[in-house]
């Protein structure tokens, strides 16, 4: 097994544009240090109507209330001018800023626990002996040689599908045929109720993938070996 | 002051509403449904078990601003989205849990409680 950049096409490029968007970097450092009510606030903003500040004020008490710290309050704010930076690119765009958001999110707390040796890499493939290369890339992988890593990156449980499903268990399955345990997982940036809503209606074989909602995202800080 | 059983109810009308735009989602027919079967008891249950206890103005005024939002929403596609953000920020303003179904507190997913060491259980506790 192996891993290997994934050929840039026409949308990889268009894509690798919203990527490099500092608003993209900006607001994934704000998020991999917020608390999930925070994420919460971003999640709503960036998928948002309005973006007045002052509605949203009014829509988190606990975040932007009279009793709130004010250095808390301030950086609720510095995550709400962010997300709705991004609201405001526009319905057509914003989809494709709110994916790279959790890609790079993804990507930024994967590295804070990676180790010397198991660089966290994005959009690679894996290739495996003998099987034919997989169309899409993962959006975040970390390239350990002992306990590698693949993570694909969704805004809402609605992205969770067959597909995506059985991508992550085929790469589980093959890397297991050539005696390495890989691990896969799918982070979403929406409930973790409502992803397990969606995963108890799939047919793929889910057993071996991982999920990280929006609720667990800490836990991809942790240490590896 | 207001109590919890009003605005809940207010909620609990906004989220059918939210549903009945998205499920002309033919396609997110059955997601919408499974949605909307799990969350709309739970935000029902954010009443109880005090359904007369008086909530403060500040959590009211959220709970109506964020059904404002919702009112505005025309896209079905964004509604579904919303089926799944709306009922936490509910919970968040009035202090209360959608976590789980109705009247159960929220737990690691089943093949997972019962392994201490497993890294599913361990980001199940990550809450901040």
């Amino acid at each position: 097994m192996r891993f290997q950049n994934a050929a840039k096409d026409a949308r990889a490029v268009v894509y690798a544009g919203i990527q490099a968007d500092p608003l993209v970097a900006r607001v994934a450092t704000l998020l991999a240090g917020a608390t999930v009510a925070e994420r919460w606030l971003a999640r709503a903003a960036m998928n948002g109507e309005r973006t007045d500040p002052a509605a949203w004020h009014r829509i988190f008490p606990t975040l932007f209330g009279e009793n709130v710290a004010t250095e808390l309050r301030a950086r609720a704010d510095q995550i709400l001018d962010a997300s709705l930076a991004v609201a405001n690119r526009g319905e057509a765009a914003r989809s494709s800023y709110r994916g790279a958001v959790v890609e790079e999110l993804t990507a930024r707390l994967l590295a804070t626990g990676a180790t010397i040796g198991a660089p966290v890499r994005r959009e690679r493939r894996v290739l495996f002996d003998g099987v034919p290369a997989e169309i899409h890339p993962y959006d975040v992988t970390v390239e350990s040689t002992t306990r590698p890593e693949v993570y694909d990156c969704k805004w809402g449980a609605r992205g969770i599908n067959a597909d995506v499903l059985n991508q992550l268990d085929d790469a589980r399955a093959h890397a297991a045929e050539e005696d390495l345990g890989l691990d896969v997982a799918i982070v979403v940036f929406d409930a973790r109720r409502s992803c397990q809503i969606r995963l108890d209606r799939a047919t793929a074989n889910r057993a071996g993938t991982r999920l990280v909602a929006l609720e667990d995202l800490d836990g991809l800080t942790g240490a590896r070996a | 002051m207001h109590e919890h059983t009003g605005v809940v109810e207010r909620a609990a009308e906004a989220y059918r509403a939210l549903a009945d735009l998205a499920e002309t989602v033919e396609d997110e027919w059955q997601y919408v449904t499974d949605l909307v079967d799990a969350y709309l008891p739970s935000i029902q249950a954010l009443a109880e078990p005090d359904p007369g206890l008086p909530v403060s103005a500040e959590a009211v005024a959220a709970v109506d601003e964020v059904i404002a939002e919702m009112a505005l929403i025309t896209d079905p596609h964004k509604a579904i989205d919303w089926l799944s953000t709306f009922p936490h920020i509910v919970a968040l303003a009035l202090g209360g849990n959608v976590d789980a179904a109705a009247g159960v507190q929220a737990a690691a997913a089943p093949d997972e409680a019962d392994n201490e060491d497993s890294p599913f259980r361990m980001l199940m506790q990550g809450d901040r």
